[in-house]
């Protein structure tokens, strides 16, 4: 069976190729049912049209050299009663011409011959549908001829019963098998709505194998071969991961010795021309460094920190211990870094979590004018922790503060020499933390406020 | 003075030997793991800088060496790796302090200098900064050579600052060092003393910058 993606639906490929079938099967059974019930039925109706035919036979006498039927008027009235149907006869002799009974009742086809002495056929007489049965009879030495019709109320009736009794079973048995295979298939396939759940909850930062247990055996294989392709793509995940690693790391060392060369050169004197040529190296070099750290920090956050479990940090510690760096940079610009530390108990990865608040602070210390101020802020709002870096620079514009989260995205007409990925990786880190970055107004409406806040407790 | 670099890059090494030799130190240059032990166990050094990523045996096994050896030389870690666990594997086998690659030449002369000062102030009686002079053992102080006037609690937060120069102390900290057992001591009063120290200090070169919301830093003393 092949699945088009205009028809992917199990349960309609599988009502679409039984409804067929089943149909098929219900009219032939129906007729089947029908005919085995309705012939033997006929035919003792039948036989009975020929009792009252022979019941006429017996009277016809011939008197006085013509031919009589001597019916006396109870024995006519029980002859055409009936339940259910109105009883007609009549009584020809040999020249056709009737001698007793109803004017006018329809004669058998004029192809048929009789058989066992009899013929029966359908015809229409007074506005009705009528069964008739034409006998023949010895009458004085000739041959007579007797046909009795009724109506047809009864044999209708029988039909109707025939149909109710046989066709409908069966009828809702078909109907009753198409809804159990409409609700069999929902309920054979929830097992799979269960695992299309399960697998929803995969991300590329979770790449847990699938439990097989919990799905029917049909379902085993699919799982099984998807859990290699996860076992495969976590793989794969690693190699990349410790491919950026170590190409980060193995960057660092001949950065450290070009950036130290640089800062010697520089030490020494020289023509003002040199001297702008090698600050051109020396800041480039420092340039790269930081690329290098921030292209490591995102390899290790787009897998959500999962290199490193995640294990209790506290925000306040996190920015004392990296205040030393910031401040040192901080005065390098001729800014003023402050710090509004309270306590703040988050679970994450410490390297990251650094990083981030890392990130916001050089971003501040890159853009806002020298003589400007920073502050790094930690603590709880609301029962949530948040960690956040405010200055007083030139903030960013409400329609950009979406896209300045875009990698490698630099907001037009921005100084500096940022490579655009700060935000970025802060935002992976934000998401792998299940934290929310925002980015607003400073305090006053001047600058630039960055907040990253975590789930509550 | 004299220091052993163990860093197998040779544009590094050599790089980081020009500084030091700029700053007056006799340097020695060791590019395996095996031979800065070796160097070690034979001679004197006042400072260690060691590269962790040593092909052969690592910087953690050398820092492992030294100790085991009970060398009490002060080590300085440089590491390209600075993942969380580099760090505190680093701190736990007694390195002194660590640097992240790639760094800033006048911070790692900072941090050398505060190295060689601190393992001195621990061997000898006299902490020296600039024209700042502090003797421990008589307790008395002097600022280009003339007597210096400090009260107690002036001399125990002087003391706790020149103990991290170039690094934010933060107030808590200062407190805890200088507050006795039974005493409660608030933040203002340290702010009083850190002003009282800067009218003393400031004119002979000696800032003290302070840190909004943190604590204090001793800047590093430059002659004018």
């Amino acid at each position: 069976m092949i699945l088009n993606m205009a028809d992917a639906s199990l349960r309609g490929q599988l009502l679409r190729l039984l409804l067929l079938p089943v149909a098929a099967i219900l009219a032939v059974s129906s007729i089947a049912a029908y005919y085995l019930a309705l012939e033997p039925a006929t035919d003792a109706y039948d036989g009975s049209l020929i009792d009252a035919g022979l019941a006429l036979a017996d009277r016809i006498h011939v008197r006085d050299g013509t031919l009589a039927v001597d019916l006396p008027s109870a024995a006519e009235q029980m002859l055409r009663t009936d339940k259910f149907d109105t009883i007609y006869y009549v009584v020809q002799d040999p020249a056709g011409k009737p001698i007793a009974g109803d004017s006018g009742i329809p004669l058998p086809p004029a192809d048929r011959r009789p058989q066992d002495g009899s013929i029966f056929y359908n015809a229409s007489y007074r506005g009705s549908k009528v069964r008739a049965a034409t006998l023949l009879t010895p009458c004085g030495g000739q041959i007579c001829t007797i046909t009795v019709a009724e109506t047809t109320r009864k044999r209708d009736r029988l039909v109707r019963e025939i149909l109710l009794g046989s066709v409908m079973p069966q009828a809702l048995l078909a109907v009753l098998t198409l809804a159990l295979v409409w609700f069999g298939v929902a309920r054979g396939l929830a097992p799979l709505e269960r695992l299309s759940g399960e697998i929803r909850k995969l991300s590329p930062r979770d790449l847990r194998a699938i439990e097989p247990a919990q799905a029917p055996a049909e379902a085993r294989p699919l799982i099984e071969a998807l859990n290699q392709l996860l076992v495969q793509v976590e793989e794969s995940n690693r190699n990349q991961q410790r491919f950026l690693a170590n190409a980060a790391h193995q960057l660092r060392t001949p950065l450290a010795g070009l950036r130290t060369h640089a800062e010697l050169a520089l030490a020494q004197p020289l023509s003002d021309a040199s001297r702008a040529e090698i600050e051109q190296v020396h800041s480039a070099t420092v340039r790269i460094a930081r690329l290098a750290n921030q292209l490591l920090a995102l390899a290790r956050a787009e897998r959500g920190g999962r290199v490193e479990p995640h294990s209790p940090v506290e925000l306040k510690r996190l920015a004392e211990g990296a205040a030393d760096e910031w401040v040192h940079s901080a005065l390098a610009r001729d800014l003023d870094l402050g710090f509004e530390l309270a306590p703040a108990s988050v679970s994450g990865d410490t390297f990251l979590l650094r990083e981030a608040l890392g990130n916001l602070v050089h971003n501040s210390i890159e853009y806002v004018p020298r003589g400007g101020h920073i502050t790094v802020r930690t603590g709880t709002r609301d029962g949530c922790p948040f960690m956040e870096v405010e200055d007083d620079g030139a903030g960013v514009p409400p329609p950009e503060r979406e896209r300045v989260l875009e990698r490698f995205y630099r907001m037009p007409g921005t100084a500096g020499t940022g490579s655009g990925l700060g935000l970025a990786i802060v935002r992976e880190i934000a998401a792998g933390h299940g934290a929310a970055l925002e980015i607003g107004d400073g305090a006053g409406g001047r600058g630039c406020r960055v907040a990253i806040t975590f789930p509550h407790g | 003075m004299r220091i052993l670099i163990v860093e197998d890059d040779p544009s590094l090494a050599s790089g980081l030997a020009r500084i030091l030799e700029a700053e007056g130190y006799a340097v020695d240059v060791a590019g395996r793991g095996e031979e800065a032990v070796g160097a070690a166990r034979g001679e004197r050094f006042d400072l260690v800088i060691l590269d962790i990523g040593l092909p052969g045996m690592d910087g953690f096994e050398v820092l492992r060496r030294l100790r085991g050896a009970e060398h009490r030389v002060p080590v300085l870690v440089l590491t390209a790796r600075d993942t969380v666990s580099d760090r505190v594997h680093g701190l736990d086998l007694g390195a002194d302090d660590y640097m992240a690659k790639p760094f800033a030449m006048p911070e790692l002369a900072a941090r050398v200098r505060a190295l060689i000062r601190r393992s001195q102030a621990q061997t000898g009686p006299k902490v020296v900064h600039g024209p700042l002079t502090l003797d421990t053992v008589a307790r008395r102080a002097y600022l280009a050579g003339e007597p210096l006037e400090l009260a107690a609690r002036e001399w125990a937060v002087l003391e706790v600052l020149l103990g991290k120069v170039e690094k934010i102390v933060s107030k808590e900290s200062i407190i805890q060092a200088v507050a006795g057992w039974d005493e409660d001591l608030s933040p203002n009063a340290i702010e009083v003393y850190i002003s009282r120290l800067r009218t003393k200090l400031e004119r002979a070169g000696i800032h003290i910058r302070t840190v909004r919301g943190f604590g204090y830093m001793l800047e590093e003393f430059k002659a004018r």
